[in-house]
């Protein structure tokens, strides 16, 4: 038997993928247009309010490290916001701060003095106070933005007053968008068409499958990187239905012609 | 090995075998001692009673056609003569059909189908007025046939029935699927004639995801499947690290396969995967969730098998059985668009099940 997540040994070609890398083609971070009409769309939306935790966990900066740490360690989370009494952001305090808090070893004198220190050291002291937020208003496309902008794991979301709404995390953008486009949920397929580069490409096939009342989760238009070396450009469309023959027909009868078929 | 290639049978589109006679030409050598290996059919008309209107790919025209083959015998197949006999089927019980699916959704399903309400849930699922009925036929077809095989009157049975099941969930219809007949049979065998340990191959171009959630969580029943890749195709299931769940980890096995893909990943996987997996688990039955549209030619998948693969399949399947669990090895007919294509395929499937068994006796 194969082990876990490993390839099938002896077993080059069309097994299961290692990672969406690998793929042949452009995958979604390169679009250049996207939308996105799912009716989980409709019911989700693209705000941020409607993925993030709450009620988030937030301390109090006189909390001391340990306390802080054993917090963290009981929720299994990574990012602590630090609130004045009105719930006011202050500061931002990871697993990482507090885990670099703590001595390396404790064997030496200078550790264990170190050591007796920190259980009584407020978190106010170690937490980051130029932190990045999130407005009640973003969206999850603002978020993955600035996450990967500042290279971090979560954002706090405030209000206009600067008091914390809720945690926005890297998990938390994934389950979002895996929810915004179906990624998973059964019963759904993907098609691959040409872009031949016609005006309005994006509403007429959209308008078309509308009018067949043909459901789907993703639209994707992607341009070839490389037009030089003959890369077309694609929409990759992910439809909630088995019925294939029945939308390629409604797609050709638009003018469509796909990848594969 | 070598002398399989010789007896795929060619496709026969041109009508270039013999139609002068329904018994069909022994062309293939047994020994004389010992009698062909039975295969049981389960074969009815009332399941062209399924409606599915205008324009659907699983419409009645499907099994029409493995019908009309059925009837000259699989000509141009080269069966054994006498081989194949034909069980009529019989509706599942409640009992049988609640060991898998909610009574609510049994109910829900039947006031559908009586209401005429044309489709359940989604408008791939239509159904007509006899859907309920044949439904019923189609899921107690397996345990007709499982009856068949414990009393011994057949090494092997296979259900040509419709609707088809492996997508049929707990309490849902999904692509076409009512009532997931695999599962029905699985626990069927098990509750009914003490065979534990059973595993499903299931080599439909697409993922059964209804049989692998009713047994996710259960390590007397291995589900394997091949299919192609969840990311484009439907039901958008089946990624190789689905692999099952607590005490069942390790028996759920998902060979996803690139679009494109033709025989030979299959024929590598077949030998290199599961077989391993056959030895390990030992099963005391096997049921094939037997669909042919990975075929080059059915646009309802893009893998590319040609029709010689299915042969390959006939052969694993019985070659398996004979040594896990002789005389029983059961195949239930999944999908598999082109009516005519999907008649030749499963004449190249017996074909292949027919030769590895006689072989094995
Ligand atoms: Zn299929």
């Amino acid at each position: 038997m194969p082990a876990e997540n490993e390839s099938l040994p002896g077993c080059t070609a069309p097994t299961p993928w290692p990672k969406p890398l690998t793929l042949p083609l452009p995958w979604p971070t390169a679009a250049k247009s996207e939308i996105n009409q799912s009716k989980q769309q409709k019911e989700a939306g693209m705000d941020i309010k409607k993925y993030m935790s709450t009620p988030p966990v937030t301390i109090p900066p006189a909390m001391t490290i340990p306390a802080a740490r054993s917090l963290l360690q009981s929720h299994h989370f990574r990012h602590l916001p630090v609130v004045d009494e009105q719930g006011k952001l202050l500061g931002m305090v990871t697993d990482r701060d507090l885990r670099s808090a703590y001595p390396s070893n404790i064997l030496d004198q200078d550790s264990r003095q170190q050591l007796a220190q920190l259980q009584h050291k407020p978190v106010s002291e170690i937490m980051s106070r130029t932190t990045f937020t999130l407005p009640a208003a973003a969206s999850i496309d603002d978020a993955l933005l600035l996450l990967d902008r500042e290279r971090i794991g979560a954002l706090p979301v405030v209000d206009d007053q600067h008091r914390v709404l809720g945690i926005f995390s890297i998990r938390d953008l994934m389950g979002a968008y895996r929810r915004l486009f179906g990624l998973g949920e059964r019963g759904s397929a993907m098609l691959t068409i040409i872009d031949d580069g016609s005006p309005r490409q994006l509403s007429r096939l959209g308008a078309a499958l509308e009018a067949a009342d043909i459901h789907f989760t993703r639209l994707l238009k992607i341009k070839g990187q490389e037009p030089e070396a003959g890369e077309e450009n694609l929409i990759y469309l992910r439809v909630t239905t088995y019925n294939l023959p029945a939308v390629r027909k409604v797609l050709a009868d638009a003018g469509f012609k796909g990848k594969n078929w | 090995m070598k002398k399989l290639i010789n007896i795929v049978a060619a496709d026969d589109k041109n009508g270039l075998v013999s139609r002068l006679t329904r018994v069909p030409t022994n062309s293939y050598t047994m020994n004389m001692r010992s009698p062909p290996p039975k295969l049981l059919l389960v074969r009815d008309d009332e399941f062209l009673m399924h409606d599915t209107g205008r324009d659907h790919p699983e419409s009645p025209a499907r099994l029409q056609e493995v019908y009309r083959l059925l009837d000259r015998g699989f000509s141009g197949h080269r069966l054994p003569v006498g081989a194949i006999g034909i069980l009529p089927p019989r509706p599942a019980s409640r009992e049988e059909l609640t060991a898998i699916h909610s009574e609510e959704y049994l109910l829900r399903l039947e006031e559908a189908a009586l209401a005429e309400r044309g489709y359940l849930d989604h408008p791939d699922n239509r159904l007509s007025y006899d859907s309920y009925r044949v439904a019923l036929l189609a899921a107690g077809a397996g345990p007709a046939a499982i009856d068949e095989l414990e009393a011994k009157s057949a090494t092997a049975a296979g259900a040509l029935i419709r609707p088809p099941g492996h997508h049929a969930e707990r309490a849902a219809p999904l692509g076409f699927c009512f009532l997931n007949n695999a599962a029905v049979a699985t626990r069927y065998w098990q509750q009914r004639h003490g065979r534990k340990k059973i595993m499903i191959i299931d080599w439909d171009a697409h993922h059964g995801n209804g049989i692998q959630a009713a047994f996710e969580d259960d390590p007397e029943v291995f589900y394997l499947s091949i299919h192609e890749h969840p990311t484009w195709s439907f039901p958008g299931t089946g990624w190789s690290e689905e692999r099952g769940h607590g005490p069942a980890r390790g028996t759920t096995l998902n060979l996803p396969l690139t679009p494109g893909s033709g025989d030979e990943p299959v024929l590598r996987l077949l030998k290199e995967v599961v077989d391993p997996a056959m030895e390990s688990f030992a099963p005391e039955a096997l049921i094939i969730a037997a669909g042919f549209d990975g075929h080059r030619d059915d646009d309802m998948s893009g893998l590319a098998y040609s029709s010689g693969l299915y042969h390959h399949l006939g052969r694993h399947a019985a070659t398996g059985a004979a040594r896990y669990c002789p005389g029983r090895l059961l195949f239930q007919l999944e999908g598999g668009y082109q009516p005519a294509l999907l008649a030749t395929c499963l004449g190249n499937f017996l074909a292949g099940l027919l030769a590895a068994a006689a072989e094995e006796t």
